[in-house]
């Protein structure tokens, strides 16, 4: 499992991902509470790359990338976000 | 497999967010669905019929599952609620720490000059 550091290269490399398949790539968010922990991962099958966290900052950063793959998955590929 | 309509989701969602609290894990997933095999998407891009994609968001707490389908024209509506869902339920991650210890030492050294000392009186001691 790859996790990424860097947050923007992260969601850089997401969206190229989505872009590159848009039919089987998916983006998946795992919460536990009781930890405080996040994971974010987003695979075609084939590659896969996590986020992982514990910071509220980066559920503020999450959101942004909700947003944008909420965009790219019901417009499509090409949407501008 | 429960396919519901987004409000209903949402209600759904948060109901699996309060159940988590104390133990478990919430998943969340989204994809992008045209909900048609393979073959036949195949078959329908060949007759050049236009096929209509939606996002496809599924939520578990590893024993119940919920799902539902967003199209296009209820992204930005089902997308403001669902971050209102999250920011609700995801505090437990923590605060920002470094900044605010190093905002509290800073004020701390400065109280500790300007404190008056009021001498108190002892019947007996020299010393004031």
């Amino acid at each position: 499992m790859v996790y990424i550091e860097s947050w923007d290269e992260f969601v850089e490399r997401s969206v190229q991902l989505f872009r590159a398949d848009p039919h089987s790539t998916r983006y998946v968010t795992k919460y536990r509470h009781c930890d405080g922990k996040l994971v974010l991962k987003v695979t075609d099958n084939r590659e896969c790359l996590k986020f992982k966290t514990d910071q509220a900052q980066d559920a503020k950063k999450m959101e942004k990338l909700n947003n944008i793959f909420f965009t790219l998955m019901s417009r499509g590929p090409d949407a501008i976000y | 497999m429960v396919l519901l309509q987004p409000d209903p989701f949402l209600s759904e969602l948060t109901s699996l967010y309060e159940k988590n609290l104390e133990s478990g894990s919430v998943w969340v997933t989204m994809k992008r669905s045209c909900l048609k095999t393979k073959n036949k998407r195949e078959q329908m891009e060949k007759e050049g019929q236009k096929i209509e994609y939606k996002c496809l968001v599924r939520a578990t707490d590893g024993k119940k599952i919920i799902s539902t389908l967003i199209a296009a024209k209820d992204q930005l509506k089902f997308q403001a609620s669902y971050a209102t869902v999250l920011r609700a339920h995801m505090d437990a991650l923590k605060k920002r720490e470094r900044k605010d210890r190093k905002k509290a030492t800073e004020p701390a050294k400065k109280p500790d000059a300007p404190k008056k000392r009021v001498p108190v009186k002892k019947p007996g001691s020299t010393k004031v």
